[in-house]
């Protein structure tokens, strides 16, 4: 059996968190290499959708960051992305995704260390948790 | 199936990238995906050899899209995607893979590193088969300048833009010109006729073919960013035209007479008024609330008095619009009035003023032409000013305005002009006078006579009746029995600037004034770019300062709205497919901007792609799926993460 | 590359001409071109409340003029065929079979199964077909949890020994044999292959005499359609007009606890309605009861209806900073249950992990 090695995928806002991810690379900070960005302008602007999409189509983990309250780029997207993710953690834990394979935080464009930390942090806890299993209850065999 | 269209450049980034990860695997895989046509790379693509081989590399191979996997976007996106554009190469082509920031420098293991470095050009491939054009837009800069608030403030930055040859309209709540200042006799800590301070510069407007003045009018709506702002402004009607030239032969006739808010209450007007002799503008406003024609049509007795026939009971209200580069507030302030602290009898006790009222008493404009009278009809023969009324309070204002303990020794000057005799005390703790101008007029005021009467406990004093005479007590405080109070009170944020900051979109500091985009060096910008501020709604100050932060803002936007200047417009702007659009209306309110509005008429919503700025919230809000940000949509998203994960 | 050329498939299913082009209710209904055989046509349940079947029944006397022009060979909840009735049919002989409700059975799946083959059409009929329905809500649980709870725990429930259905039973030398409870439910595509869905919680009787028009006049859209409009019911919905441009909400309130408006949008009234996020077509027979939507039409497109909704509620409520949201987040009962109630089985996290295929 080869070792499992968790897929994570962060939603990352141009002017922040993708900021914060490049200052950790420059800082040489290193983070797990399962850990991979999705570029947006705006965490306004991620769907929880997205999310889900992210989810079915393999990753263990995902993330979701923007800037810190008061310094959207484009006023105040974080925030309703602040309600969208919170609201939807709820979710999640109904259909039976554990509440630690999914993360929202705040990451200035600044804070490489930060960054490294939220995403080390993930992927330590996904590597617990094992692979995402989202068929759910479907057993294989079942109507083929 | 997939046409191999792709153009791969790999950067070395000198030792950053090759040291780190294996480009000749990279090169390898390159060579054998569906996509990618030609893989060329270059030691240090940003220099100017590594542009001209860019370049070279475009317009040799002449291929749909181009990979650059190299550093952050953030870096080097816009510099390759203008090369790419001057090479007919549409910016949405232009893409780069990060390698350097997320694989090579946070990676230790080369092998890991190079795998993840194919994955994220896995990623930028598989989302540009949704890729659509995009357009680089921009639009020359609205010159004019929109100003909220004609106070001393508004005038001096209408006037500044004026000369810089804008066009500029300025917007004032009140039915004339004018704000605070105007209530003013005299200006400390010159004594400073505030009247004669005022007047040239109202008729400089009035005369001013540049500057429009919207009074009696309040912005309802303002859209847009800096360079491109449209202001819509609701204008009250008058029901005065613009003929009249403020005669004031219908006030005689007039059979109503009301509180007049311009006297604080203290005075009385008719329901048909002027704000004071000379405003600008001049006409009379009738007051639709107190006048008997609107009432029960049983008057018209200003109709036959006019003699320009101007008055107009049929004028509706306006909805005026305005398209400006920038927009000036300049709102001011408000008195506080510390009516919540009853011991202090303010609006129960007759005698006792703030010295916002007081100042109306001893204005020749005022309620007593100048006279300051106790309610007896007598000059008081002692007067105790209260410092701090309201102020450093939990209750009242928390801060300390910094303009009260000036205009309290102010007070003295004036009863001193008028009655010689008449003792004034003040009762202080903290004595604020800042500068050499300021201490130098307290000093001339206590010299002139004006006693100081320090106590710790201000909160505890108490104001009461007594044998017809006012007494007030408090701790560490002897007994003062005079004929008049006055309360030297703050100022707090004017009543309207929660509203306003919510319909431009700017913040406000936790005491509620509009905040500085930087408290030292933006200090007349507001949080928004193109919204400035000046005057005491940004905190309270004097007249000077207010003219000072006026001069700020207008010079700054005036500078930097230079005719001719383009502005760049978002090229990833959001975009709503009518056929999808139910009209649901649910992306309106999240446009930060408020780019996207309901048309009514097509049932569907709609984004104004020169105000969207592209990020997409209403994308992300749209419930069914009609809204799309261009270069962020949802396949391309999709596509993305099928790359990612795809390893 | 498949999931690729499968969400192009779903691109290109975008069934906004659906309707349009089954507007005309006129056809010659073969049934009066003499010898021509009448088309058969056959109705069968699984996972369902039998309200699909109530909305057959709805038809009325226009169910006369139905079997004027078909035959009715199969439809057990009315007429006594029996399975082998249908198993003696040639394969492709019906015309049409309409399927309601979820498959959650070995039964289920072997009829679907079963009438797949014998038609030229499937129609997944009903939100439980299209989208697992409210039997899918199952799919937040586990089978064990669904039978200890049915079988032992429920306040109705006599079962002193605790005794639980068994697929086997052998009694008095007898063996008794009954469908196994599949793990989870599916919708109809998950299943066999559809042809086209007919949404709704029923589907409305109009929308039905449309697609038997349609399938009558050979008017069908291409395959894979959802025959409803593919836009929200916020077009049509009286009460859009009464919305605010600039929705915000304040409160989130629920139905019970307040008199609701008859003529007001009910989201500008604090009460969810996920009528923005659900295709139209229904009648909007609940918002006329003064009940919200509750999204039983399903998604547009191919979109994931909860998602939508939670993401667009989630930005018009005001509430700004941390508590706030967390207050908010916490004042939606039952998120999966309020924002699926009608679509667990196909919703992105809820559903099988399998594309549908098509065709």
């Amino acid at each position: 059996m080869t070792e499992f090695t968790p897929k994570i995928v962060a939603f990352v806002c141009n002017w922040c968190a993708y900021g914060g991810a490049d200052n950790a690379g420059s800082q040489k900070l290193e983070y797990p290499a399962a850990v991979k960005l999705i570029r947006v302008m705006c965490s306004g602007r991620v769907e929880p959708e997205m999310v889900m999409q992210a989810f079915r189509q393999g990753a263990d983990g995902v993330m979701v960051l923007g800037c810190h309250p008061g310094d959207c780029h484009y006023r105040n997207g974080n925030m309703k992305a602040l309600r969208r993710f919170r609201l939807f953690s709820r979710l999640l834990a109904q259909f039976g995704i554990h509440q630690d394979r999914f993360v929202f935080d705040w990451v200035a464009a600044s804070e490489g260390k930060k960054f490294q930390t939220v995403a080390t942090r993930l992927a330590a806890a996904v590597q617990k948790l094992g692979p995402l299993s989202l068929t759910g209850y479907v057993r294989q065999g079942e109507p083929s | 199936m997939a046409k191999k269209d792709t153009l791969l450049v790999l950067c070395e980034c000198g030792n950053n990238i090759r040291d780190k990860i294996d480009l000749e695997a990279v090169r390898a895989w390159a060579l054998g995906d569906s996509r990618i046509s030609q893989v060329v790379s270059h030691e240090l693509l940003c220099s100017s050899a590594g542009k001209v081989f860019f370049t070279a590399a475009l317009k040799k191979f002449k291929l749909r899209h181009i990979i650059i996997a190299a550093c952050s976007p953030r870096a080097h996106e816009n510099t390759f995607r203008s090369l790419g554009v001057k090479a007919g190469v549409n910016l949405a082509d232009v893409n780069l893979a990060n390698i350097r920031e997320q694989a090579a420098w946070v990676t230790a293991n080369k092998e890991i590193a190079t795998q993840k470095a194919i994955t994220l050009i896995k990623a930028a491939l598989a989302r540009t088969e949704y890729h659509e054009k995009l357009e680089l837009r921009s639009m020359e800069c609205l010159t004019d300048v929109v100003v909220i608030g004609g106070g001393i403030a508004g005038m001096e930055a209408a006037l500044l833009s004026s000369q810089a040859g804008r066009k500029v309209t300025i917007i004032e709540k009140n039915i004339a010109l004018g704000g605070r200042v105007i209530h003013s006799e005299e200006l400390a800590p010159n004594m400073e006729c505030a009247p004669c301070l005022l007047s040239p510069r109202l008729f400089k407007i009035k005369d001013d073919p540049n500057i429009r003045v919207v009074s009696f009018a309040e912005a309802v709506e303002v859209v847009g960013f800096f360079g491109n702002y449209q202001v819509t402004a609701q204008k009250k009607a008058r029901y005065v035209k613009e003929s009249c030239i403020g005669c004031e032969a219908c006030f005689e006739v007039c059979p109503v007479s009301v509180k007049s808010d311009f006297h604080l209450g203290l005075g009385s007007r008719k329901a048909i008024y002027t704000l004071f002799p000379g405003s600008i503008p001049a006409g009379a406003v009738i007051d639709r609330e107190n006048c008997l024609h609107f009432k029960d049509g049983s008057c018209a007795a200003c109709v036959s008095a006019c003699p320009f026939a101007a008055i107009d009971f049929s004028e509706q209200d306006e909805t005026l619009s305005f398209s400006a580069g920038a927009v000036i507030l300049a709102i001011g302030s408000e008195t506080h009035a510390p009516i919540q602290n009853r011991r202090l009898g303010l609006g129960l006790l007759d005698n006792v003023y703030t010295l916002a009222e007081f100042e109306r008493l001893a204005n020749s404009n005022g309620p007593t032409q100048g006279r300051i009278l106790l309610k007896n009809g007598s000059p008081p023969s002692a007067v105790a000013v209260i410092h701090c009324a309201g102020s450093l309070s939990a209750e009242g204002l928390p801060f300390c305005s910094g303009t009260c303990c000036v205009m309290a020794l102010k007070a003295g000057e004036f009863i001193r002009k008028q009655i010689p005799a008449a003792a004034v005390y003040n009762i202080h703790d903290r004595l604020v006078f800042p500068g050499p101008e300021m201490q130098s007029f307290f000093d001339k005021q206590v010299a002139h006579g004006t006693r100081l009467l320090k106590t710790p406990d201000l909160p505890s004093l108490t104001v009461a009746a007594d044998q017809g005479q006012l007494l007030v007590t408090g701790k560490n405080l002897q007994p003062l029995r005079v004929d008049m109070v006055l309360l030297a009170t703050g100022q707090q944020p004017a009543a309207d600037s929660g509203k306003l900051a919510d319909l431009l979109g700017i913040e406000r500091s936790d005491s509620g004034f509009f905040k500085s985009d930087h408290y030292f060096l933006r200090t007349t910008g507001s949080t928004l770019d193109g919204i400035y501020a000046a005057g005491s709604c940004l905190g309270p100050v004097f007249a000077d300062q207010a003219v000072l932060q006026a001069q700020s803002a207008a010079g700054e936007a005036v500078s930097r709205l230079v005719p001719g200047r383009q502005i760049e417009l978002e090229s990833m702007t959001t975009e709503i497919d009518p056929e999808l659009c139910g009209g649901c209306k649910l992306c309106v309110s999240v446009c930060p901007y408020k780019a996207v509005s309901f048309l009514a008429d097509q049932g569907v919503c709609a984004v104004n792609e020169a105000i969207c700025r592209g990020c997409g919230t209403c994308a992300a809000n749209c419930p069914s799926g009609a809204a799309q940000a261009k270069h962020f949509t949802r396949e391309q998203i999709d596509a993305e993460l099928e790359g990612i994960l795809d390893d | 590359m498949k999931r690729k050329s499968s969400r192009a498939a779903k691109a290109a299913k975008i069934s906004k001409p659906a309707l349009r082009r089954t507007k005309t209710r006129k056809y010659a209904p073969r049934a009066k071109t003499a010898a021509a055989p009448k088309p058969k046509v056959a109705f069968y349940w699984c996972s369902s409340c039998g309200g699909c079947e109530e909305a057959v029944v709805d038809l009325e006397e226009n169910i006369l003029e139905v079997t004027a022009a078909v035959d009715i060979v199969f439809w057990p909840c009315a007429l006594d065929f029996k399975t082998e009735d249908v198993r003696a049919l040639p394969d492709q002989s019906l015309a049409v079979a309409f399927i309601n409700g979820a498959v959650r059975t070995s039964e289920q799946e072997e009829m679907v199964k079963l009438l797949r083959a014998k038609s030229q059409l499937v129609i997944a009929f009903g939100a439980c077909a299209v989208q697992g329905g409210i039997p899918s809500l199952a799919n937040l649980k586990d089978k064990e949890s669904i039978i200890t709870r049915a079988y032992r725990e429920a306040e109705s429930v006599v079962n002193p020994k605790g005794t639980l259905p068994q697929e086997n039973t052998t009694l008095h030398g007898e063996s008794l044999t009954i469908p196994r409870f599949y793990e989870t439910v599916y919708t109809l595509a998950d299943v066999i292959p559809v042809d086209y869905y007919l949404p709704g919680c029923p589907p409305t009787r109009s929308l039905l005499e449309d697609a038997l028009h349609a399938i009558l006049g050979n008017r069908l859209p291409a395959r894979g359609a959802v025959l409803a409009p593919n836009h929200s019911l916020c077009k049509t919905c009286e009460r859009n007009a009464t919305k605010p441009d600039r929705l915000m909400i304040q409160d989130l309130k629920r139905i019970h606890q307040v008199a609701a408006d008859p003529e007001s949008c009910f989201l500008a009234q604090g009460l969810l309605c996920l009528g923005p996020a659900t295709r139209d077509g229904c009648g909007q027979a609940c918002i006329k009861a003064n009940m919200p939507c509750t999204g039983c039409f399903g998604p547009l497109s191919h979109f994931d209806q909860g998602a939508k909704m939670l993401s667009a509620l989630a930005g018009i409520f005001q509430a700004e900073g941390e508590t706030a949201a967390d207050h908010f987040a916490a004042s939606v009962v039952d998120p999966a249950g309020t924002f699926y109630r009608y679509g667990v089985a196909a919703s992105l996290l809820g559903g099988r992990r399998k594309e549908r295929s098509h065709g």
